[in-house]
């Protein structure tokens, strides 16, 4: 009862003329940016931070998490009419999203896309009010040393997750850690690694790092394979009648609870969530052996996957304050500049923002399919614009960004900088989310180890000592050692041949779409 | 096509040279003495370098990954890069047909690859960061509208892009409104240059 209570204020705050607004901005630009290839969710709200910076946080959230979802949605445009996915988590959208485009039912799969992940987006909200409460009360009783044994469960679950590399992963998360050390250490006071530069001394902003490696990286990659992949865009008829509908409701629901609790997992974001609704459904469904070939059923059941698991990685970042994917990560670099601090706390001090934000994740799923379904003709456009005007442009916006928030020239270097860097990762097939993640918790983690290690007196056993604390630790030897024993077993048989059945399907797509030829 | 891709053996011992790099800076940390405190500033430092330095021969002892592992050796030799080069001009010419836009005739096979003039992807990346770069300098001491203008123009035409008039206008309009949403609405002040506004 209490929690309808303070939904209703929560609506209240959703429907001022202000945040209405900025949920249908946020939406809209997400959407726009999330068609343009390779530009995904990280890219759109690294971009948009500048903006939400003048802003009430509240307001900025708001718009935020409409940027987030918007462009989850524009890459499955782009996914189902290009069959080039703009982001990892839409790929498996493009299996059978593109096939039903070649047969000419473009618009038919886009109006599938948009229903299901309304759907999806629905029920994540609706389970995500049920379960914060819950997990926010439990996360009180959690003491430094288990956020600690959290955030190292969390990096390395989005390590063994999200990329095919475990190595190359622990050294991009590792590396992560080491450039959030940079700076006066907020307890001693001692300058670590600043080599000397007053301007490292406040630390190595997450944004620059954040629109370098994604943005820039993108950009730089976009020029390297010379715009390949050409744009056509062509529109069919968005009707579906009854009997599809009745077709795709089973896997939307479906697709939407399993995507939902994928989501809320640290370190499996959307791609594994819509990976695994989409292998699910082809093993249950009596028609399964079409799917690859146009089915509409694999259209819904990822789709609703990767937009519940879209609002279920709202869970831990807005309940623990620990962010379980990269994308998040972003979401919560920004927050932190915005002087909110989300965490356990959040939902009674801050009861406006986060009942605000869980209404406004309602009003911007419905933004969502009644803006987007008679605006995708016109979206479909976007895919034309040339890349030759778009990789000027970007490399602007993420200029402007940086520039706008630090008025430093040398933060514009560093921006240069991590844009070669991430460049170089992803040609070398290092994932750069496990790296953002590593700059967001790794001051975080610190903080935590030092506090747990005051606690105790120094004693190191407190972190196995303390039963959450021993169970997550022990839950990350678990996920670290697990592709290891798999590989052992499957290792004389080779990579499984299988388009993504299993992560590993999920880890090939998210490596396809970062190094696209 | 790869450029900038390396073996598992080359980014082992890049690695390794950082985490050793880390390490003896971590190294050269201070105590910090004025209270007991349990974790000083160097301990995670050391933790993760050392980590890093595993990782580091861990991967420089991998085996090739599948993928990366055929163009592993492409990353010396010059022809590589120059038969890429020639198979982008060939791959997106039709690409580039398309792009211009509806209206205009496809043109017989374009000798120039749809982005860029270079048939060497790594030195076209390579001009392309250094314009980036070139941008950056001139950001303060020509201002924001000035450089920008003449960044996007600049970039836009080099990449190939061939309605002039359209880059001029895309150049100034978005300078413009970006300047002034941002002087404006945000208060974000942009540098000026020798401009009055």
């Amino acid at each position: 009862m209490e929690t309808l209570q303070q939904m209703g204020a929560g609506f209240g705050v959703a429907f001022t003329p202000e945040n209405l607004l900025f949920v249908f901005i946020g939406v809209l630009a997400g959407t726009v940016i999330g068609i343009l290839p390779g530009l995904g969710p990280m890219s759109a709200i690294a971009l948009m931070i500048p903006i939400a910076f003048g802003m009430d946080p509240t307001t900025a959230i708001i718009m935020l998490a409409g940027v987030y979802y918007g462009a989850i949605f524009g890459g499955s445009t782009s996914s189902i009419l290009l069959n080039a996915p703009g982001v990892a988590g839409t790929v498996a959208t493009s299996f059978d999203g593109y096939p039903m485009a070649r047969k000419g039912a473009a618009g038919k799969a886009l109006a599938i896309a948009a229903i299901a992940s309304f759907t999806g987006g629905t029920v994540g909200v609706v389970l995500l009010m049920l379960i914060a409460p819950v997990l926010s009360s439990f996360a009180v009783s959690f003491g430094p040393a288990d956020y600690f044994a959290l955030m190292v469960l969390g990096l390395t679950a989005v390590v063994t997750l999200g990329g095919r590399n475990i190595t190359k992963g622990l050294i991009a998360a590792v590396v992560g850690v080491m450039v959030s050390l940079v700076g006066i250490d907020s307890q001693t006071a001692t300058l670590r690694f600043t080599f000397g530069m007053p301007e490292l001394y406040e630390g190595v902003k997450f944004l620059i790092v954040a629109l370098g490696l994604f943005a820039l990286a993108e950009v730089f990659s976009m020029l390297a394979r010379r715009g390949a992949g050409g744009a056509d865009g062509s529109m069919s008829s968005l009707r579906l009648n009854r009997r599809e509908l009745g077709r795709i409701a089973g896997p939307t629901g479906r697709g939407s609870i399993l995507g939902f609790f994928t989501g809320v997992l640290p370190g499996a974001g959307a791609t594994v969530a819509s990976f695994l609704s989409y292998s699910m459904e082809k093993r249950i469904a009596k028609d399964g052996d079409t799917f690859g070939s146009g089915n509409p059923k694999g259209v819904a059941a990822p789709e609703a996957g990767n937009n519940a698991a879209a609002v279920g990685s709202f869970v831990p970042m807005l309940t623990l304050g620990v962010p379980g994917s990269g994308t998040t990560a972003i979401l919560l670099g920004a927050l932190l500049v915005l002087g909110v601090t989300p965490g356990p706390m959040m939902l009674s001090e801050r009861p406006e923002m986060f009942w605000g934000l869980v209404a406004s994740m309602y009003v911007g799923n419905i933004v969502l399919l009644v803006l987007n379904l008679p605006l995708i003709p016109l979206f479909a456009k976007v895919l034309k614009t040339p890349r030759a005007v778009l990789i000027p442009l970007v490399v602007v916006f993420c200029v402007v960004g940086v520039y706008g928030l630090s008025f430093s020239v040398f933060d514009l270097w560093l921006l240069l900088g991590f844009g070669v860097v991430g460049y170089l990762m992803r040609q070398n097939g290092f994932p750069a989310a496990p790296m953002i993640l590593g700059l967001i918790l790794g001051s975080m983690m610190e903080r935590s180890m030092r506090q747990a290690l005051q606690i105790s007196y120094g004693d190191w056993t407190t972190f196995v000592t303390s039963p959450y604390s021993a169970a997550l630790l022990g839950l990350t030897v678990v996920v670290l050692v697990w592709p290891l024993v798999k590989r052992l077993r499957t290792g004389a048989k080779g990579p499984a041949a299988d388009g993504g059945s299993s992560p590993d399907g999920a880890e090939k797509a998210e490596e396809d779409t970062a190094t696209r030829p | 096509m790869k450029p900038f891709t390396f073996s598992n053996r080359v980014l082992g011992a890049a690695v390794g040279v950082l985490a050793v790099v880390y390490l003896y800076l971590a190294f050269t940390l201070e105590e910090f003495t004025a209270v007991s405190v349990p974790v000083q500033p160097a301990t995670l430092p050391k933790w993760l370098g050392a980590v890093l330095l595993v990782l580091a021969a861990v991967l420089f002892l991998q085996k090739p990954d599948e993928d990366t592992g055929e163009q592993a050796g492409s990353d010396s030799g010059e022809d590589a890069g120059g038969t890429a080069g020639t198979a982008g001009t060939a791959g997106a010419a039709p690409a580039q047909a398309t792009e211009t836009g509806g209206g205009a005739p496809a043109r017989p096979a374009a000798a120039r690859p749809a982005l860029g003039r270079l048939a060497d992807p790594r030195k076209e990346l390579a001009l392309f960061a250094a314009s980036i770069g070139f941008y950056i300098a001139l950001l303060e001491p020509l201002g924001f509208l000035i450089s920008t203008t003449a960044y996007i123009a600049s970039a836009t035409w080099y990449l190939g892009y061939r309605r002039h008039w359209a880059n001029a206008l895309v150049a100034v309009g978005v300078s413009a409104v970006l300047y002034f949403a941002m002087s404006d609405f945000l208060r974000v002040a942009l540098p000026t240059g020798p401009l009055p506004f």
